[in-house]
């Protein structure tokens, strides 16, 4: 299914684009968050529902993202 | 059974921290990085619509995990929780990797199988549901509830390989023996590879205790990169992805089924 014609190929859609680099930060900022919220701020709880919380997040806006990947044709 | 006996001499402690699975927690961690590089340069350039999409995904995946793995193997990703009368160590970063991995791993074989999106939510939506309900199960200070959730956690597992090998398989059928080998064998490999898991955590530190922490990080860290790289390397090496003008050679069992 690779594109072996001369055509154009098909437009990224940009805000696709950002928002998977954003939905990666936001999967890495939930991997990393319990330490940094450890203390009176919350329970242990608290803290691993912050992160999953974040994980699902993020899955779903890669799961958004990558299905409006491209442009659609006008 | 006591799991002194499994877990001596496995592992070396390369932090000092009296943390022998470090080892594999290191390896783990270079291997999705690699994994996450090789696609990188692999997919570098490619301008069909649907491999880009493929590429998406399949970078993201050992991405996020190598991430996982390097906060784990710091201690970062790890966090005491009492069960019982003793303390055990969770590495609760499995379980962030998870959530955010296994779902796009369906979503990969749900574009293969080009399903409608309600059969895409459904089977991420059970999927996730497994993860959480495994955590629950994780973070349970009652035995009871620790196994109560991993058997609901392990239905929440047998819906999505059932919805995989039926549903999703019939589709990928129909378009074709080239997609269809594919999907075929990820889908073995996914049904072995993800059986596996739930078998580890009730023999494992947080289930029975049969065996000790170094043996179950190995077996995770081996679980972990065969389903995320492996299964990246089969999906983006296959013909179903590259079409015939680029693939190293045709994919297991195309010719089998073709003569289906």
């Amino acid at each position: 299914m690779t594109d072996t014609t001369t055509e154009q190929p098909p437009a990224l859609n940009t805000r696709s684009v950002v928002g998977l680099g954003a939905c990666a930060a936001v999967a890495l900022v939930g991997i990393f968050l319990i330490p940094t919220l450890q203390g009176p701020s919350g329970g242990l709880n608290v803290r691993f529902w912050t992160m999953a919380a974040l994980e699902l997040l993020a899955m779903g806006g890669v799961v958004y993202f990558v299905l409006n990947l491209h442009e659609e044709p006008s | 059974m006591d799991p002194i006996a499994l877990t001596a001499g496995v592992g070396y402690d390369l932090l000092g921290g009296d943390r022998p699975e470090t080892l594999w927690l290191g390896i783990g961690t270079l291997l999705m990085l690699i994994g996450t590089f090789y696609f990188i340069v692999k997919g570098w350039g490619v301008t069909d619509k649907e491999a880009r999409e493929y590429y998406a995904i399949t970078i993201l995946v050992p991405g996020i995990a190598s991430a996982a793995y390097l906060s784990m193997f710091f201690g970062i990703g790890a966090s005491d929780v009492v069960v019982g009368e003793e303390t055990l160590r969770i590495y609760y970063a499995r379980y962030a990797d998870w959530l955010f991995t296994t779902p796009l791993l369906l979503l990969d074989l749900a574009l293969l199988a080009k399903v409608d999106r309600v059969s895409i939510g459904t089977l991420i939506g059970v999927d996730a549901l497994m993860i959480v309900t495994g955590l629950i199960g994780a973070l349970s200070q009652q035995p009871v509830a620790r196994y109560t959730w991993w058997l609901f956690s392990t239905i929440c597992m047998i819906v999505v390989l059932y919805f995989l090998a039926t549903s999703l398989r019939s589709a990928a059928k129909e378009r074709g023996p080239e997609v269809a080998s594919t999907f075929n064998t990820l889908t073995a490999l996914v049904l072995i590879l993800w059986t596996a898991y739930p078998i580890l955590w009730i023999i494992g530190t947080e289930g029975a205790g049969v065996v000790g922490l170094g043996v179950e990080t190995l077996l995770f860290m081996v679980l972990d990169v065969t389903a995320k790289v492996g299964f990246g390397f089969i999906l983006l090496r296959s013909r179903a992805i590259l079409g015939d003008t680029e693939a190293p050679e045709p994919s297991a069992g195309a010719e089998a089924s073709a003569a289906d």
